[in-house]
């Protein structure tokens, strides 16, 4: 499927929330480099899927309901063989059926850590579509270093997103660490901005964390709202 | 922006007759203080003061409704209760009156009641084609016709800076600050509701005015934000937009809501997206005023290089905090140009000559001050100087050497003359003349030098 058939799709079954497979679906097509993100709605066919990703491997809950995955026990990260899987798909079925009995899950590679930034849309009510970047989790969260602009942006404005946070060492290179990947995430920035020029309908996305290496960049979770 | 706001605003801004609805004779109210504010700035045009039973009002016949106006009627000022105004539009559309302005309070920032009744004013508006100012707002100003159609009778020099604001009392602060500066006004207007005309509108037609030079914006909130900063980055291309965005707590968010019926909006974003549209923004009204003086009065610096002759260190000091914050660079003098200042200095000055350039007790003496800020202004690395001189009874200051340099070299100058505006006052008519802003405090000077050091980025488009 394209773009616009997902989201017709979507639009169609009267759902505003994209599931996490559908979303990294359409970054994908875009060219934004996202971890693959398998579905799977039996037990068996989880561990099947770990086995062709090869482990260790990520299991998410996947709902259409479940919007925040982790807070209702729907994540469960760097499972290392079969046996494991199948303890995790039992863990969040559990939960996830109570909610919604249509809910399976996606199996994911676990990703290498690195550091963690947040790409996001909002839709503001005074300015419309607006992009957002930050680093990722306490930065964002606690200390509100993020950075606006509105869409679409071109390059040069990408590139001052990232550049003007007040952490922006913590992506250049201090104390000996390497520089990430800066170019990787202007891409990203850039993708995402084009995107939502493309496909209007886009109201909000949510792409964190991206890990950001020394070279290359990875969407490891997303959210889109149309 | 339709043709259509455009030429309504021009005829607004440049009416041939205004008639004010709602004149009382008691002149503690708004009615009274409407038609006082524009006989007392010297409108030139016709005036029709409009009640049912006066005769006369401040040696103007008086006329018992718009109908019985005689001749066409260019603008209606509207002083009456908010209920009353809504009748007084249609009366003005029937009328053929193509602009108004409603000073009445109470509509869509009351709530829902409130609102409806704004939705009737606008109804009503778009049936006749009438373009209205507020509701809701102390009204405008145009300097260059003797325009004042506010009920705040208040005269104010003519200049090249005009002012958007969505709250009449910042709108006032900024104008009374301008008078105490010496820096003239052009046109001024506080938008109110934006019932038909949106900030944007009047930036657009502004961003057309000859006479306006510079404008400044102050902002509450407004859901037209996104063409708002798309329209004042065009504009800003051609004329210097300073932009004051207030709203920088929670605590604002509700009470702008109640004000002119807008949320505040994140602060961080707005501040952003004016910047990443080349748009400079300011902290405060005084603020404001600053960097619309030195934009309206010298000219923008080729680069970035800032330096200062002063006889004492801690108002440069000053100067460079405040500067510096703002992205100002102080880039040391060439070589030839510190021979130069050595040889000014003669031998052993109490100081480290570097720049700022603290030539202490050697520059109370006007013409040593003159000759140093000849040479750091034809430094090559030096766009613009800043001259600090502590004004003092007995001692000449250096203006007419100021002056001579400056007209030499053709770089912009800045003032710094700490003192009182009483004081300085003089002095500041004559630099102003010739296009140097002057200050008495450091921070407005830097805040002066930093709206030129902006500019002269956003003109090499480096800003972003």
């Amino acid at each position: 499927m394209n773009v616009a058939e997902i989201l017709e799709l979507v639009r169609s079954a009267g759902r505003r929330y994209l599931c996490e497979d559908e979303a990294k679906e359409i970054l994908s097509r875009v060219g934004i480099p996202v971890t693959p993100c398998r579905l799977a709605r039996t037990e068996d066919e989880a561990v099947e899927r770990a086995g062709e990703l090869g482990y260790p491997v990520v299991l998410k809950v996947r709902s259409p309901l479940i919007v925040h995955k982790s807070d209702t026990g729907g994540v469960a990260l760097n499972l290392v063989d079969s046996r494991q899987v199948r303890r995790a798909y039992r863990e969040i079925m559990a939960r996830a059926v109570a909610v919604d009995p249509a809910a399976a899950v996606t199996v994911q590679p676990m990703a290498e850590s690195g550091r963690e930034v947040i790409v996001g849309v909002t839709d503001d009510r005074q300015f419309g579509a607006v992009l957002l970047f930050g680093l990722g989790g306490v930065f964002t969260e606690i200390l509100g270093d993020v950075s606006f602009r509105l869409l679409p942006v071109d390059r040069d404005a990408a590139c001052s997103m990232i550049r003007s946070l007040r952490g922006y060492r913590l992506l250049s290179g201090y104390r000996g660490a390497p520089p990430a990947d800066e170019e990787a995430l202007i891409d990203i920035l850039i993708k995402v901005s084009d995107l939502v020029a493309a496909y209007p309908q886009i109201r909000e996305m949510d792409l964190n964390p991206v890990v950001v290496y020394e070279r290359g960049a990875l969407v490891l979770d997303a959210r889109i709202f149309i | 922006m339709p043709g259509h706001k455009l030429d309504v605003l021009d005829t607004i801004f440049h009416p041939r007759s205004v008639a004010v609805v709602g004149v009382t004779g008691a002149n503690d109210r708004v009615g009274y203080n409407l038609l006082q504010s524009l006989i007392h700035a010297g409108y030139k045009g016709i005036i029709y003061p409009i009640h049912p039973r006066l005769e006369n009002l401040l040696g103007l016949p008086v006329y018992r409704s718009l109908e019985e106006v005689p001749g066409p009627v260019d603008l209606a000022v509207i002083g009456v209760n908010q209920y009353a105004t809504v009748e007084v539009v249609e009366q003005c559309g029937r009328k053929g009156v193509k602009g108004v302005i409603c000073v009445a309070g109470g509509y869509r920032e009351m709530g829902a009641e409130g609102k409806a009744l704004e939705e009737r004013l606008i109804a009503v508006a778009r049936q006749y084609n009438v373009e209205v100012v507020g509701p809701n707002t102390l009204g405008l100003i145009n300097t260059g016709v003797g325009l004042n159609a506010t009920f705040y009778p208040i005269r104010l020099p003519r200049g090249r800076v005009s002012f958007v604001s969505q709250s009449g009392g910042v709108g006032l602060t900024i104008l009374q600050k301008a008078l105490d500066e010496g820096l003239g006004v052009n046109k001024w207007v506080g938008v109110g509701n934006r019932s038909t005309l949106e900030l944007s509108d009047y930036l657009e037609y502004l961003a057309r005015d000859d006479s306006t030079a510079v404008i400044g914006v102050f902002v509450e909130g407004t859901d037209d934000a996104r063409r708002l900063v798309q329209v004042a980055g065009e504009v800003a291309r051609r004329k210097p937009v300073v932009f004051y965005k207030v709203g920088r707590s929670d605590a604002v968010n509700s009470a702008a809501l109640t004000h002119t019926g807008s949320m505040a909006g994140s602060y961080q974003m707005y501040r952003q997206i004016l910047q990443q549209f080349g748009l400079l923004v300011v902290e405060s009204a005084l603020e404001m005023v600053a960097a619309c003086n030195a934009l309206a009065m010298a000219p923008i610096p080729r680069g970035n290089g800032v330096g200062v002759v002063t006889h004492t260190a801690g108002p440069s000091i000053v100067l460079l905090d405040e500067a510096g914050l703002r992205g100002g660079v102080f880039p040391p003098f060439t070589e030839s140009t510190m021979e130069r200042i050595r040889n000014i200095m003669g031998h052993n000055p109490a100081v480290v000559l570097k720049n700022p350039l603290d030539a202490a007790g050697r520059g109370m003496q006007a013409a040593t001050f003159g000759r140093l800020a000849e040479a750091v202004l034809e430094d090559p690395l030096i766009d613009l100087l800043v001259a600090i001189y502590c004004l003092h009874l007995n001692w000449r200051c250096p203006t007419s050497e100021i002056l001579a340099a400056q007209e030499k070299s053709g770089k912009p100058v800045v003032a710094l003359y700490i003192s009182s505006l009483e004081q300085v006052r003089e002095e500041r008519e004559l630099l102003h003349s010739r296009g140097i802003p002057v200050y008495v405090t450091p921070e407005e000077a830097a805040w002066g030098v930093s709206a030129l050091l902006h500019y002269a980025r956003q003109r090499r488009g480096v800003n972003r």
